[in-house]
């Protein structure tokens, strides 16, 4: 018991040197990870088995200075209540680690137009979940966990809703759209959920760019412009697929930079340089195909000419 | 070559409801297989596992990469052969292959499989495989034929005995459509066989070579 109280001590001090230094060495972090995890089970384990007694650590978790209340639904004398206030564990069943983080990172959400896409609105969030504040340690990344967690959510919502679209589409109680309408109303409904967080979402772009989280950001930003792409019908097998990829993740883009230093009401400026910038790619599809098309019209002529010139050359005749 | 699907169009307030046929119900989820009118069947099986769809989704770009480049070797042997009596025999064996092509391209637009990035590649030298074979005349045709179609049921081999390994009542219907595939492959070499491949002047130095070249070719579009 001692020793995991030193330990969460522990980790808190290496947390607090972590974020003044900016960089945390593994090890650290590794230390950090075991002990909150290990704090957070026994939080579960305790209120199952029942024990009318808190283990000792949590009255020292106040007493260390850290400010949570977050252990006091905790203490009562009736553990039993106190796990059916959290969703997800009733019964045996326990929730999986990834599930607790996904609770955390979505009620610190609320949090993050006061504090920004920090650590802090992370520990706010787990404090209004009834956990302590410490349990930000669960989250190597920091706030590049909430941004991605947010990020993953919002494709996630779209893309539940275009397949409900497309379901209505198919059993024929709605309309289908133009594929140039259909890929706005898209793009505009995934960038109006940032717009409650408008504010601080240049400070999560910046975190979206870091290196470390480049290659999660990429991932979640091609499964969203794949999912967008299907259900406007897409079905090409051929380099098709990868212009047409490439083309709406440069709209998404260049759209969302405009947002998020557009002023004017409920973003119109935005929405028409999207209208703007989805007819010049119809354009250049259009353009294209005329290219194509000519060039070949152009090389049929060009073979009629010299079989005409064979003909007259006398080239063409068998001897 | 472009292909959209627009969903069925319908009259608003219509009571008509229009359901997939017999087999698999409409489901509002996004699944490896999603609800298509007229089909009743899926070939590939619907999975959640990730490894288990990265892996059906590589056999499936490779084989889309190789029916789309021996579509091309056969343009390119018809540009050059297309004026002489081979004619037709190269005619017959082209349509085959656009058949498994445009089977291919049935299951990665169904299934969202990415195609390789490779493809341009693949015509070019496909195309000028072909046209450089047939240069040497019949022989010359039918021995490129018979050095890819040997290839290409190789691998096709390798990926039953792959999937046979793994689940092979799981995976029936792919197992049953990649070996029709490859026994049309084993005709097509079969034919080259009989109509003079061998005769051509350095059949085993051209052999060898395009063999080598597909394998690469194959170990390639895996990856890309």
């Amino acid at each position: 018991m001692a020793a995991l109280v030193r330990g969460l001590r522990a980790g808190r001090v290496l947390r607090g040197l972590g974020s003044v230094q900016g960089i945390v060495s593994p090890q650290c972090r590794n230390v950090r990870r075991g002990f909150h995890r290990a704090t957070l089970l026994r939080l579960a384990d305790d209120s199952k088995s029942g024990t009318s007694v808190p283990p000792p650590s949590f009255h020292e978790v106040p007493t260390a200075g850290e400010s949570s209340s977050s252990s006091e639904p905790l203490e009562d004398g009736q553990p039993n209540t106190s796990y059916q206030d959290q969703s997800g564990e009733h019964g045996e069943d326990y929730e999986t680690e990834e599930q607790l983080q996904v609770r955390i990172l979505t009620s610190a959400l609320e949090f993050v137009p006061e504090h920004g896409w920090t650590v802090e609105a992370i520990a706010a969030g787990a404090e209004t979940l009834g956990l302590s504040s410490a349990s930000t340690g669960m989250f190597n990344n920091g706030a590049g966990d909430l941004v991605l967690h947010f990020v993953a959510q919002c494709n996630a919502q779209l893309a539940e809703t275009l397949a409900e679209q497309h379901n209505l589409v198919q059993l024929g109680q709605a309309e289908s759209k133009e594929t140039a309408e259909f890929l706005r109303d898209a793009v505009e409904m995934r960038l109006r959920m940032l717009i409650p967080y408008i504010d601080t979402w240049p400070q999560a772009m910046s975190i979206l760019l870091l290196p470390h989280n480049i290659p999660d950001s990429l991932k979640h930003l091609s499964t969203m412009v794949d999912d967008v792409w299907y259900y406007a019908g897409d079905r090409s097998t051929d380099m098709n697929w990868y212009t047409r990829r490439a083309a709406l993740t440069g709209i998404f883009n260049t759209t969302e930079l405009v947002m998020v230093q557009d002023s004017s009401p409920d973003f119109e400026e935005t929405w028409d340089f999207l209208d703007n910038r989805i007819k010049d790619v119809v354009n250049m599809a259009n353009t294209a195909k005329q290219v194509q098309a000519t060039g070949e019209a152009l090389v049929q002529g060009l073979m009629g000419a010299a079989i005409t010139l064979k003909n007259l050359t006398g080239m063409n005749q068998r001897r | 070559m472009q292909r959209f699907v627009r969903p069925q169009l319908m009259l608003r307030g219509s009571q008509q409801t229009i359901l997939p046929t017999a087999g698999q119900p409409c489901r509002n989820s996004i699944s490896a297989v999603p609800c298509v009118r007229g089909r009743g069947y899926s070939v590939l099986p619907p999975t959640n596992d990730e490894e288990e769809k990265a892996m059906l989704h590589r056999m499936m770009r490779v084989d889309h990469a190789g029916e789309y480049g021996a579509n091309r070797i056969y343009a390119g042997q018809m540009a050059v052969l297309g004026c002489t009596q081979t004619r037709p025999l190269i005619q017959e064996m082209w349509d085959q292959e656009k058949k498994h092509l445009s089977k291919f391209n049935e299951i990665l637009g169904d299934n969202r499989v990415r195609p390789t990035l490779l493809l341009p590649l693949w015509n070019i030298a496909g195309f000028a495989l072909g046209a450089g074979s047939a240069l040497l005349g019949k022989e010359g045709a039918m021995a490129c034929t018979v050095a890819v179609e040997e290839s290409i049921s190789e691998h096709y081999n390798s990926q039953i005995r792959t999937l046979m390994e793994k689940d092979p009542e799981k995976y029936t219907e792919l197992l049953q459509m990649i070996k029709e595939f490859r026994d049309d492959e084993m005709e097509h070499h079969d034919t080259g066989l009989e109509h003079d491949a061998e005769s051509v002047p350095g059949y085993q130095l051209m052999k060898a070579i395009i063999q080598a070249g597909c394998k690469a070719a194959i170990y390639v579009s895996q990856r890309v």
